[in-house]
């Protein structure tokens, strides 16, 4: 690798030809300046403690069209060994989707590489099935360049935890990895968004979604974004577990549908999708086969799982009155942030999408595609199954190490 | 961790009667909080257990519940539980409770987890905690039932690759690791590179498959073995240390091994052999019959030559020995015997014969003589030819060697073997090496039978290999690489393992799963594939029952020109649904 890092980054000399031959607004996307966050985020970093889904939209739509007269031209700095195809870079490696991602590209005979922010308990099951892992930061610029040496795909994956200000690693973070992408030839970009997030401006996490998506293509890297609706193994935590543990379930009584997907399949049909050429450039949504309110989903967990859930149904108002209340604190904000969505979720809306066009485009068979009904039972086939083993063989009673 | 021990729900504490009395006590911790304290904790507690063994909060209530149903001592039983439990809980409210701390702690704690659950409504795609992430990836995603890679069995199978830094073995190493099999690494030297090409988890051993002293340690404890290693030049000396007696040397050491086990299980493992003849006393040797005869007339030189000889006698030392000469124009002497096998076992269940001969390293040809047993004159005659070493030795032939005398009759059905002849000529004898080797006279003979065995047959495939068409090799070399790989292909057939020989096109690096392959047989494709594939070949063939002793090549499909199809081609596209192994490999021939 360090033989390869020399003709892969930009020498000073050819950084300056470079600068002379394109415009001068490209000096945006070079990677010196990347190093620097200062000039980046001044903009958005000043005024963040005053941050609306308003103000938002005018800064993003600013950079946007800041980064918008950058065109495809800086992509091969010069002579060198040719980055091989198979090598992808996933960002956000640990997720729900992350490790699916990883899973799929290791069996598919990529050399994997993963990013993962730097952190005391490392994540060793990446590792263990043959990934080699990275550190790196997003909401640290300077720590992205060298991850992406001798890389040929970067699939993103990342989005903020929960706790942390939703705009540092999903904007901020985001703008800096497709501008170091762009810098260093980076041959192909996946990023992941939401489904309709162009239309819901006011949730900040969507908002930020399309404006990356915005960014990417105006940055003029070969890129695929990818719109998701929601993910089965989310299900998981949320309703069959508390059911199973005869927890209370929290629900909230809104009619919204999601078409959730397993994450298996998602990651199955990015790689189809990632290796077609004809779809560069495109916006491909990602549904799964139908659409489930909250409430069919508890249903449905409490048939299979045989037992009645303990509802606990919270009103969507309530939901709202809270989002409300926590915007008027800075200290609350990113808790706003996360109730964000209860606007849309009042709404009768339709997270889904019709599959079909995209299966033929994909060359995939609709019957491979995992229904929630089958996922759910499998899950509940074999947790009932294991419970019943583990009580056979556990009369010893120190379980709790 | 024993503070998470301390808050079980009353109903579960039914299952732990045996606890010692010190630790019920603190099970139990009535206050107001409570009804909190449970519900995160004990969350914890299931989540964790789901990933380790041992039993949930769950399964335990499930099973009270069941019990109370079927037998009325447990409900009694349950009831006085829980009588007891109330009383404790009357009494021990202590000064702990009311503890300001702590019961700031547990109201935090109550209103982190609604708090948590709230927030939780406002999202789409929901965040689970990472601690509850551990616990369900350990279901969904590393060994669980609802990984898309898992594999039943895998658990407990452990596969040594060998050659595990190659373009293939790296891919066939993360395919292992995803199905969740034990993986072990022979690589040649264990440095940094190579550690950290390899998964953590992999067991890396230090060898080299030239060297059979240091492939002991490799095979133990193996049940499979992919070798994905090839020579890294085309130098004769390494196509031979690496292709050839590499595939030799694994081959037995693992043979070895697996003798070890069985032999450990006395017999009565599935691994175990049926013992066909001991040669241990004067008895066994009953029922041998010695014969002789020609294979054509010449009575010319009938007339001068010395005629042949032979017998089968159990000398004073305690050996059987069939020994003699043959000095006819092709002559031969044998030795034949009904063979009878013990009750309830066929020959068809073992896939070939091992010996324990000794003697001054003639080379023999074992006849068996097959057909129903009620019509001898049906049977027909395969033939199979086996050379000795000075001293003793095992031989092993797998039946898939024999070969009919007619050339027209179907392949060898060990089923209806009934007898067994051991034949010795003296054309292509060649001469012993050794100080020896100059006075010998190659129409003598001498064979000290120990025992003849049947080895028993598997399901599934035990040493998967992958060799080469050729294709892609260097013009000028090719000839020496195919030969150096047909001698390691060949070793394997004879070793008596489940084989699989899979024979790639020119390999390339692309990921795999994109584009339909063809399997054939009789070196027809012209080709590439990419390393991907054909890792994943070897991966499915391991539990694959049509994948045992084959050879097959494979490649891409190819569109063929207008009207120069030479035959059709069934192409197989790999998928996750679908296992297009089976299939692909169930049309080709067998022991090829």
């Amino acid at each position: 690798m360090a033989l390869r890092l020399p003709t892969q980054l930009p020498t000073p000399v050819k950084l300056h030809h470079h600068h002379i031959k394109t415009s001068s607004n490209n000096a945006r996307l070079s990677w010196c300046r990347t190093l620097s966050p200062l000039p980046l985020f001044s903009s958005s970093s000043s005024s963040s403690s005053s941050f609306t889904g308003k103000s938002c939209t005018q800064q993003m739509v600013v950079k946007c069209s800041a980064a918008g007269t950058a065109n495809a031209s800086a992509v091969n700095m010069g002579p060198g060994t040719p980055v091989r195809p198979t090598s992808i870079l996933v960002v956000g490696p640990t997720g729900t989707l992350g490790r699916q991602i990883v899973r799929r590209a290791l069996d598919e005979g990529y050399d994997v590489r993963c990013l993962v922010r730097p952190r005391p308990a490392p994540a060793d099951f990446l590792r263990d099935w043959g990934a080699t892992v990275v550190n790196a930061d997003l909401s640290k610029p300077e720590t992205i360049p060298a991850t992406l040496v001798g890389v040929h795909t970067i699939i993103d994956c990342a989005t903020g935890r929960p706790e942390e200000p939703i705009k540092t690693v999903d904007w901020e973070g985001k703008v800096a990895l497709i501008q170091c992408a762009k810098a260093m030839g980076i041959q192909k970009y996946i990023f992941y968004s939401i489904h309709n997030c162009d239309k819901h401006p006011e949730v900040p996490l969507m908002e930020i979604k399309y404006c990356t998506e915005k960014f990417l293509r105006d940055s003029g890297l070969t890129h695929v974004v990818i719109r998701l609706c929601g993910f089965m193994q989310g299900l998981i935590g949320q309703y069959a577990v508390p059911i199973l543990e005869e927890k209370s379930v929290w629900g909230t009584d809104a009619p919204t549908r999601i078409a959730y997907m397993d994450t298996q399949d998602i990651a199955r049909l990015t790689f189809i999708a990632l290796r077609n050429e004809n779809i560069n450039g495109r916006v491909l949504t990602f549904a799964g086969p139908r659409a489930w309110t909250t409430q069919e989903v508890i249903t449905l967990c409490e048939r299979l799982a045989g037992q009645d859930a303990n509802v606990t149904t919270v009103p969507v108002s309530v939901l709202r009155f809270t989002r409300q209340l926590t915007r008027f604190f800075e200290w609350t904000n990113d808790v706003a942030d996360r109730l964000a969505f209860s606007e849309v979720l009042t709404s009768d809306i339709v997270f889904s999408v019709p599959m079909n066009e995209t299966y033929d485009l994909l060359g995939v068979d609709v019957k491979d595609i995992a229904t929630l009904e089958k996922y759910l039972q499998d899950y509940f086939t074999n947790i009932l199954k294991k419970l019943k083993d583990l009580k056979a063989q556990s009369k010893q009673s120190d379980f709790y190490i | 961790m024993t503070a998470t021990a301390t808050t079980v729900t009353p109903s579960n504490s039914y299952y732990f009667q045996n606890h010692s009395s010190t630790h019920k006590s603190c099970i139990l911790k009535p206050n107001t909080t409570q009804w909190h304290t449970t519900t995160t904790v004990c969350r914890r507690q299931i989540l964790v257990t789901k990933a380790s063994s041992g039993s949930t909060g769950k399964g335990s209530k499930r099973g009270r519940t069941k019990k109370t149903g079927t037998t009325p001592d447990a409900v009694t039983e349950n009831k006085l539980t829980k009588q007891q439990e109330e009383q404790q809980q009357q009494v021990s409210i202590t000064l702990d409770d009311v503890n300001p701390v702590g019961l700031g702690r547990k109201s935090r704690q109550i209103f982190d987890e609604v708090w948590r659950k709230f927030s939780g409504l406002g999202q789409i795609s929901r965040t689970t905690r990472p601690d509850d992430m551990e616990a369900l990836d350990a279901l969904l995603i590393r060994e669980g039932p609802m990984c898309e890679f898992a594999i039943p069995g895998a658990q407990n199978t452990t596969v040594l690759v060998v050659g595990a830094t190659s373009r293939i073995g790296r891919i066939v190493v993360r395919k292992l690791m995803l199905r969740g099999y034990s993986v072990k690494a022979l690589v040649r030297k264990a440095d940094q590179e190579v550690v950290d090409i390899l998964p953590r988890s992999v067991e890396i051993i230090t060898g080299d498959v030239g060297d059979p002293s240091t492939l002991k340690a490799a095979v133990e404890n193996c049940n499979k073995i992919i070798y994905c290693a090839t020579a890294r030049s085309t130098i004769t000396g390494d196509l031979y240390r690496v292709d050839h007696q590499g595939v030799y040397n694994l081959t037995k050491a693992f043979q070895d091994f697996n003798n070890k086990l069985a032999q450990l299980r006395a017999g009565k493992s599935s691994k175990s052999k049926l013992l066909l003849a001991k040669f241990k006393s004067e008895d066994s040797l009953n029922g041998w019959e010695v014969h002789q005869g020609t294979y054509f007339q010449d009575e010319v030189a009938f007339k001068y030559d010395a005629g042949m000889d032979a017998k089968f006698e159990f000398t004073e030392t305690g050996d059987a020995v069939f020994s003699g000469y043959v000095y006819t124009r092709g002559g031969y002497v044998e030795l034949s015997k009904n063979l009878l096998l013990p009750l309830g076992s066929t020959l068809d269940r073992y896939e070939g014969l091992v010996l324990s001969v000794g003697g001054n390293g003639r080379s023999y040809v074992l006849i068996l003589e097959a057909g129903p047993s009620a019509d001898r004159s049906q049977s027909k005659l395969y033939f199979a030819r086996f050379n000795t070493k000075v001293g003793f030795c095992r031989v092993r032939i797998p039946f898939s060697s024999f070969r009919p005398v007619k050339p027209d009759d179907p392949p060898l059905d060990p089923f209806l073997v009934h007898t067994m002849t051991i034949r010795f000529e003296p054309r292509r004898q060649r001469p012993v090496e050794g100080s020896s080797a100059t006075k010998q006279d190659l129409r003598s003979f001498k064979l000290i039978l120990e025992y003849i065995k049947a080895l028993p047959t598997g399901q599934e495939t035990d040493f998967v290999l992958v060799s080469c068409t050729g294709l892609g090799v260097e013009a000028s070399r090719r000839e020496q690489v195919i030969k150096a790989k047909r001698a390691g292909e060949d070793s394997l057939r004879r070793s008596g393992l489940g084989y699989t020989i899979i024979r790639p096109g020119p390999l390339k690096e692309e990921p795999g799963g994109q584009r339909a392959l063809v399997f054939d047989q009789g070196n027809r494709i012209t080709q590439g594939i990419s390393c991907a594939d054909v890792a994943d070949i070897c991966v499915k063939a391991l539990h694959d029952s049509t994948a045992r002793n084959k050879s097959f090549d494979v490649c891409y499909e190819y569109v063929a020109e207008q009207e120069r199809e030479l035959y059709e081609l069934v192409a197989h596209l790999p998928d996750k649904a679908n296992n297009y192994l089976t299939p692909a490999l169930s049309v080709l021939e067998k022991n090829t």
